[in-house]
């Protein structure tokens, strides 16, 4: 039997990569396209739902559901964001109440569709690391996902192709006046983030039970992450997701499990007063 | 620039100020109808559920309207209004039942209570902008609702345990208060906490507020102490919150874990994004149809669900203002503005004329 | 607020009074609804209270179902005097203030002869409050805390419509250490949500255990709204009980047991009810150690359940999960019981039927007691319950034994 702390820092690593997954795609939304996306966590659930169809038809890998995954949620994305994000950015605040909307609605759907009750699929045994040190499949997955997607989108978004977006990110008229498309990337980046969410949706699916619902709390400490960390570093967003994985279940093992979760939010509350403007706050940041 | 002395503006207190002369919305005619209307409903002989239905539908509408004075009118997007809400249905529940306060007094010092917590959450925000004060306000929040749910040290008249996610009761006076007593009530508040808010709005801090959630830079510039200001929006749209969390738990009976909830916060901010953002009617008016509708109508839940939801996404896709936020746009651009208008010149041309 | 009282009279305001005046009128004459609704001469009214939307829309879902089974089967059997029973259902949303609105509109709009909900402890006595003034019988399936059956003891006379079918907290504890006594247990893990029933049940059951010689080695409760699973289950494992027993009936059951077969593969799990009942729930999760389930009633139990099962899974799919389900069927099935043994379904020939009487249902026979709760437990004629273990091929029952 491995001595537990070291097992519990350790699923606190994987918790973060899960909360990085979904903080990657809602960090681009909310720099590129300035949404607070509610519906991130919907998506995620969709994610899960195509896993678990995928899974009652022989395709037991949730690897090989999150491309398909991925796919439909672009779609589903991309058309939110033409009928709903683009034409309604006049007023900020309507974007993220049409959001949480648009989640009410998916969440319904999947109830209609697959029913209110829990589902689940089977997850593959864990690797025994040093120490009988458990290493769950699905955690390493999510770990290795979230670096791949956050490194990958670090060097997108400092290469040339990511110039677009940080200049849409930056201002959009002069965006505009240099004849980028950009409602046309707006709702691209919509889409694409959500295929993110919904590919990180069918990895994590073996984790536990399948429900239209399970996406609220993803959403939740994604969303803190994201706006804690800023939009300007990805390095930060990854290790604030790493940081309050190991911390919720640090308190969970040192304090109680019960208050985990209050400990984590009255961290941020916390950092929050301490670091007004977020973690990073670039130094010479033109207002 | 640094050696220069410092700039000094006059002081600007937190009453006073001058209000405008003249109302820019002429909506007034069809809030007394509508007043008019709901004083009249129940005298239709309406069912024990409808006119239930429309009492919570009321203290909803307060509630929204509360969070326009914070998130509208000061600018501060708060997604924890739930907050002062569930404090002041808890303490009412805590101080009647527990502490055997009649319940006048519990009510005043669940209001109190709220207000001080809101002031607590100015006083927390005060530094914050924007998404940060919207962080802020979710997590505690959420910590409220967590410390809600979890506590379990409360023991009833039994031995039992109260409290955690079954709530506490109030020791109400009445057993079964009479549908119409407690519709005329609830409607009564929602005038006068709506009348208050909106006061409050229009009065000089108010403007102020509207001011320093335009810009900030420029407010501070004048001279204005914008934290206090912010305190003082958080303040009293929290105290008008918990007004009507009390309101909601004496007519409930129980104080729950879903009185603090994530789900009645958004709540909140959806009824003002669909109403109208800052325009403390506007949230009233959408949470009332919104509730009545969906409620009222026994529509299965399913369809319940979906209609609601597309409601919201139609509406606001085309009313990315608020309905009563694009009325109102529209009847200012349609009538001219009122207020700055220069009076009727008779033989005058007003199209070009004037000086050059 | 700055209104012009003269704009009131300028036209088109003026018209809106008299029209206000119109519409009072003429509603008036036409009233908005019935006051007395067009009672159908054919049905009785069973009025289901059950939450269809929500986070617990699972459970509310089953409820429905298991309800609609039994009036199925009531009207099979021949109707109750001859008339037909017809379910109508409100949906609480896990609220209370929607619970109280449903609840009047099944009363007073439908005009409902009894009343069978809610799901969720605070559901139930604000729904219990409004059967109290509207004198309508309402029968508690599940909703296991002690305050109802509290409020029924010390106001009888304003509380008597209410009956709990199914198990209160100190009832399932005992059944639960029955079971441990039966399977040798002497170090028990008990892990659930931090809500109040919860643990209420560890509370309570660590006090029954104690006398048999029982203890618990590891006691934990996680966070519904972010729970800690990697370290309970990494801490229930290191404390090496003899079963880990999970009280939370959700999903978060599945999720833990799941995360506990990684740390402890070897370590059997008692999960108390709820979704682990699902037989695809369970054959999801590893098998290297047992995994037991408990529940109110189970196929093969007796000839009543084992037909009970077989027409739910035939109506809806799959069988029940024994507890969100079985007890609405048991309580709709004790309902029409009592009507039929009454004669009547009047409150007042009702109630005193159903506190003397008993009543077959598909976990067994009920009996109410003065508090009018059903008589579960580990008593002379009491129901049992029934603890089931999964196996490959499905349910296994291991307690009590046949």
């Amino acid at each position: 039997m491995a001595s537990p702390l070291p097992q519990v820092l350790l699923d606190g690593l994987f918790a973060g990569g899960t909360y990085a997954l979904m903080a990657a795609g809602m960090a681009l939304i909310l720099g590129v396209v300035k949404v607070i996306n509610l519906s991130h966590g919907a998506f995620f659930t969709l994610g899960a739902y195509v896993a678990y169809a995928l899974a009652e038809r022989g395709v037991e890998t949730p690897i090989a559901a999150a491309p398909l995954a991925a796919v439909i949620a672009f779609a589903f994305g991309v058309f939110l964001g033409k009928s709903f994000v683009n034409p309604a950015r006049s007023h900020p605040f309507a974007l993220p109440v049409g959001t949480l909307a648009c989640a009410l609605l998916f969440e319904q759907a999947a109830q209609m569709a697959w029913g209110p009750h829990p589902l689940s699929i089977g997850a593959d045994a864990p690797w025994i690391g040093p120490g009988g040190l458990v290493i769950r499949r699905w955690g390493v997955i999510a770990f290795l996902s979230s670096a791949a997607l956050l490194g990958g989108l670090r060097w997108v978004l400092s290469a040339r192709p990511g110039l677009s977006l940080r200049l849409i990110a930056e201002d959009e008229e002069i965006a505009g006046s240099l004849g980028m498309d950009v409602e046309a990337i707006r709702y691209l980046t919509f889409g694409g983030a959500c295929a993110m969410a919904a590919a990180a949706g069918a990895l994590l699916s073996p984790s536990g039970a399948v429900t239209p619902t399970m996406g609220r709390a993803p959403l939740l400490l994604s969303l803190v992450v994201v706006i804690v960390a800023g939009m300007d570093s990805v390095a930060a967003i990854f290790l604030l997701s790493i940081g309050l994985g190991i911390f919720g279940n640090a308190c969970a093992w040192f304090l109680s499990p019960q208050w985990s979760y209050v400990a984590l939010l009255a961290a941020v509350c916390l950092l929050l007063s301490a670091r007004p403007a977020g973690i990073v706050a670039l130094a010479g940041r033109r207002d | 620039m640094r050696n220069a002395a410092p700039f000094r503006a006059p002081k600007v207190s937190l009453r006073g100020g001058t209000p405008p002369t003249r109302s820019p919305w002429r909506g007034g005619g069809f809030l007394a109808a509508g007043i008019g209307l709901l004083l009249l409903f129940p005298l239709s002989s309406p069912d024990a559920f409808f006119l239930d239905v429309f009492t919570t539908g009321f203290l909803l509408a307060a509630f929204a309207a509360s969070w326009d004075v914070v998130g509208g009118v000061s600018g501060q997007i708060t997604l924890g209004h739930a907050l002062p809400f569930g404090t002041a249905a808890y303490a009412c529940a805590l101080l009647t039942s527990f502490a055997g306060w009649p319940l006048p007094l519990a009510v005043a010092a669940a209001v109190l209570l709220a207000a001080a917590a809101g002031a607590g959450i100015g006083a927390l925000s005060a530094r914050l902008v924007g998404p940060f004060v919207a962080l802020l306000t979710l997590a505690l929040g959420e910590i409220a609702h967590e410390a809600a749910v979890g506590h379990t040290f409360f023991s009833g008249p039994g031995g039992y345990a109260w409290g955690g996610e079954g709530g506490i009761p109030v020791a109400l006076p009445w057993r079964d208060a009479p549908p119409f007593w407690s519709y005329y009530a609830a409607l009564a508040f929602l005038c006068l906490a709506s009348f208050g808010m909106l006061r409050f709005s229009r009065s000089g801090a108010g403007l102020i507020l509207r001011a320093v959630a335009g810009s900030p830079i420029t407010a501070q510039a004048s001279g204005v102490p914008i934290a206090r200001f912010r305190r003082l929006a958080f303040t009293v749209g929290s105290a008008f919150a918990g007004a009507a969390g009390a309101g909601f738990v004496l007519h409930v009976g129980r104080a729950t874990a879903t009185d603090l909830s994530l789900e009645l916060s958004f709540q909140a901010a959806t009824f003002a994004a669909v109403g109208g953002r800052g325009t403390i009617v506007g949230p009233v008016v959408a949470a009332l149809v919104l509730h009545v509708l969906f409620q009222g109508l026994s529509l299965p839940p399913s369809a319940r669900v979906l209609l609601y939801a597309l409601t919201l996404l139609v509406t606001l896709r085309f009313f990315p203002g608020g309905v009563v936020g694009t009325a109102r746009d529209l009847a200012s651009r349609l009538g001219g503005k009122e207020g700055t208008r220069p009076p009727r010149r008779r033989g005058r041309n007003r199209s070009g004329g004037g000086t050059p | 607020m700055t209104v012009n009282p003269g704009s009131l009279l300028r036209p088109p305001y003026i018209l809106i009074g008299p029209a206000a005046l119109f519409l009072y009128l003429f509603s008036c004459v036409f009233p908005a609804a019935p006051c007395v609704a067009a009672a159908h001469p054919d049905a009785l009214k069973i009025g289901v209270l059950a939450p269809l939307s929500g986070p617990y829309a699972a459970g509310g879902t089953s409820f429905v179902q298991a309800a609609t089974l039994a009036v199925e089967q009531a009207n099979a059997e021949g109707g109750v005097f001859g008339q037909r029973v017809t379910i109508v259902v409100g949906d609480t949303q896990g609220r209370v203030d929607v619970a109280k609105a449903e609840a009047l509109r099944l009363v007073s709009r439908e005009k409902v002869s009894a009343l069978v909900g809610a799901y969720l402890s605070e559901e139930t006595v604000g729904v219990m409050e409004v059967a109290a003034a509207h004198r309508t019988v309402l029968l508690v399936p599940v909703a296991a805390t002690a305050e109802i059956t509290d409020k029924v003891r010390r106001e009888y006379a304003r509380y008597r419509y209410v009956f709990r079918v199914g198990y209160s907290i100190p009832q399932w504890a005992e059944m639960i250490a029955a079971f441990l006594s039966d399977r040798k247990v002497r170090r028990y893990a008990f892990v659930g949500a931090g809500i109040r029933w919860n643990r209420e049940l560890g509370e309570t059951l660590e006090r029954i255990v104690a006398p048999l010689g029982i203890a618990p080695a590891y006691t934990a409760y996680y966070s519904p709204g972010n729970p800690a699973f990697d370290t309970v289950a990494v801490a229930a494992a290191a404390a090496s009980p003899d079963i880990v027993i999970l009280a939370d009936p959700g999903r978060n059951s599945v999720s833990f047991l799941k995360r506990l077969r990684e740390s402890a593969p070897a370590l059997p799990a008692l999960s108390i009810g709820g979704a682990l009942g699902d037989a695809r729930l369970a054959a999801s999760v590893p098998l290297s150690a047992p995994v037991y389930v408990q529940a109110a009633a189970w196929r093969g139990v007796s000839a009543a359940a084992t037909a009970y099962v077989e027409r739910y899974e035939h109506r809806f799919g799959a069988p029940p999960v024994g507890y969100s389900d079985t007890l609405p069927y048991d309580a709709v099935t004790v309902l029409v019981a009592a009507w039929r043994k009454a004669g009547s379904a009047a409150t007042e020939a009702v109630v005193p039927v159903l506190e003397r009487g008993t009543f077959a249902g598909a976990a067994g026979a009920y009996r109410f007691d003065d508090a009018h709760q059903a008589d579960w437990g580990t008593g002379p004629g009491a129901l049992r319950g029934i603890f089931v273990r999964w196996e490959r091929d499905g349910a296994r029952i291991v307690f009590p034994p046949r």
